[in-house]
């Protein structure tokens, strides 16, 4: 055996500016994803067809396909329509796409796990349908909903990874290139993975204090 | 005297079963009508035709003399009719106050004051004015009726229907509640409640219901009904009950 990890320590800075570009398409994309995701459900949850049927085809469609797939159509196919994306555009839409599937997903379960009985409760008092979805069953369905989105984030953060594949100089593409190098490819991939761990890890504490302080309403 | 509910020859489906057959009941301002009958025979569905949380097949409902079609506005009629759920149905993300004062906040447009001076005076009067600042997960189930029922007074109905307000409640808990429905009964407000507590049914309603089968069956003042039931289907369902 022989590591060597003074090699990679050198190189940290540089290692962690990817680590800087992972989470900013990560942020982006769950941004972007979260705005997605709530048109989704909303569209999902509506009685009009039309809208239901957007809804359906989104979740279908970008759950029914890997997400390396969608990132290489619109970053290596659009442009054969003329349409060009930066990597970063292409990386951040493609995974705040994929993202908005599953949280419209997540939404949807939540809002229709909110007991039929609140909505009634509120149109009975003569609060219009939007008004009671917005006051009342918005809030209950988003506490339900915190923990699969938590897990969404984490998986969200992790399949930014992906994004490396359309050359978006992030965690793993950093690291990659620092391999070219160093030749170290244990260390550097190990560094990686334990800096993945610590961002998961920070956002997990962030994500149990905000479950606590809403549990305890 | 003024009519309040009217309703005729009233037909409610869901899907192929049809649950409400033609179905005339009218109260008058003031009146307390008492409903029963067995499970599944259509009595939280004429509630719920009245407030058009259903919608009927055929037949015509009046509110006030106003027939409640698909040009009412539905948030003006319901804020005309007061509801009480089996299951209370309170807010559990909002505090017992906040439960009453945000229909009169965002429907009728009450500034935060005047509402929550209502419903200080509401909670005040079913006994739970400790308890302004509580969740309802943490009250008794009586306690969140009495708070479903204030909520429901705080947008000044004209009319209150209560479905089985007693039936989700231990035993202990069902007298806090029916106290809160007499003493509203006494003060004038016009009810439909329906109920299996005869004894509420004999000590309050000018008229009693039995419905079967999506029809009614018999009415009659409590004292001809309970007495002198004329209906074998009455009579059979009376003394189920009473046993
Ligand atoms: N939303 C619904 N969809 C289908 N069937 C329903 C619905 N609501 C009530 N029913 C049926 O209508 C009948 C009458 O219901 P309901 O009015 O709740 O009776 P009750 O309150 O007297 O027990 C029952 O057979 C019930 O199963
Ligand atoms: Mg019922």
């Amino acid at each position: 055996m022989n590591l060597d990890y003074s090699v990679i320590l050198s190189k940290l800075p540089i290692l962690l500016q990817g680590g800087i570009v992972t989470l900013k398409v990560s942020l982006f994309a769950l941004l972007i994803g979260m705005i997605f995701g709530l048109f989704g459900a909303l569209f999902r949850i509506s009685s009009n067809r039309v809208l239901n049927s957007i809804g359906f085809v989104y979740v279908w469609i970008i759950r029914g396909t890997p997400l390396m797939v969608q990132l290489f159509i619109l970053y290596f196919g659009l442009p054969q329509l003329g349409i060009k994306l930066s990597s970063m555009t292409a990386g951040i839409l493609g995974l705040a796409v994929n993202t908005g599937a599953y949280v419209t997903e997540i939404l949807r379960a939540g809002i229709q796990a909110v007991d039929k009985g609140q909505m009634e409760a509120a149109q009975s008092l003569g609060m219009s349908y939007s008004k009671a979805m917005v006051r009342i069953i918005a809030p209950q369905a988003v506490k339900i909903s915190i923990p699969p989105l938590v897990n969404q984030f984490i998986m969200t953060l992790k399949n930014s990874s992906i994004a490396s594949l359309v050359t978006i100089t992030e965690l793993l593409r950093t690291g990659e290139q620092l391999i070219y190098t160093t030749f170290r490819s244990f260390e550097v991939y190990t560094t990686i993975g334990v800096i993945y761990l610590i961002m998961n890890s920070i956002f997990m504490v962030i994500a149990n204090q905000l479950e606590r302080r809403m549990a305890q309403k | 005297m003024k009519h309040m509910v009217e309703m005729e020859n009233v037909h409610k489906s869901f899907g192929s079963i049809e649950v409400l057959r033609g179905l005339n009941l009218v109260v008058d301002e003031g009146e307390k009508v008492v409903i029963i009958g067995p499970s599944g025979s259509g009595k939280s569905t004429i509630l719920r035709c009245i407030n058009r949380l259903e919608n009927i097949q055929a037949g015509t409902i009046r509110f006030e003399g106003v027939e409640i079609n698909n040009k009412t506005d539905l948030c003006a009629l319901r804020t005309n009719i007061g509801m009480v759920f089996q299951r209370f149905n309170l807010f559990p993300h909002k505090t017992v106050l906040e439960n009453i004062i945000e229909a009169p906040i965002q429907v009728k447009t009450l500034n935060r004051q005047e509402a929550v001076k209502i419903a200080l005076q509401l909670l005040e009067r079913v006994g739970l004015a400790e308890k302004r600042d509580a969740y309802p997960p943490q009250l008794s189930g009586g306690q969140q009726q009495r708070v479903a029922i204030a909520r429901a007074l705080a947008m000044n109905p004209k009319i209150m229907l209560f479905d089985e307000p007693t039936s989700a409640l231990d035993p202990e808990l069902v007298g806090e509640v029916l106290g809160v429905m007499k003493s509203l009964a006494d003060e004038g407000m016009s009810m439909i409640v329906v109920t299996h507590e005869l004894g509420f049914a004999r000590e309050v309603a000018d008229r009693v219901i039995f419905m079967d089968q999506g029809v009614i069956v018999e009415v009659g003042s409590p004292k001809e009904f309970f007495e002198n039931p004329q209906q074998e289907r009455t009579k059979a369902f009376l003394s189920c009950m009473r046993h």
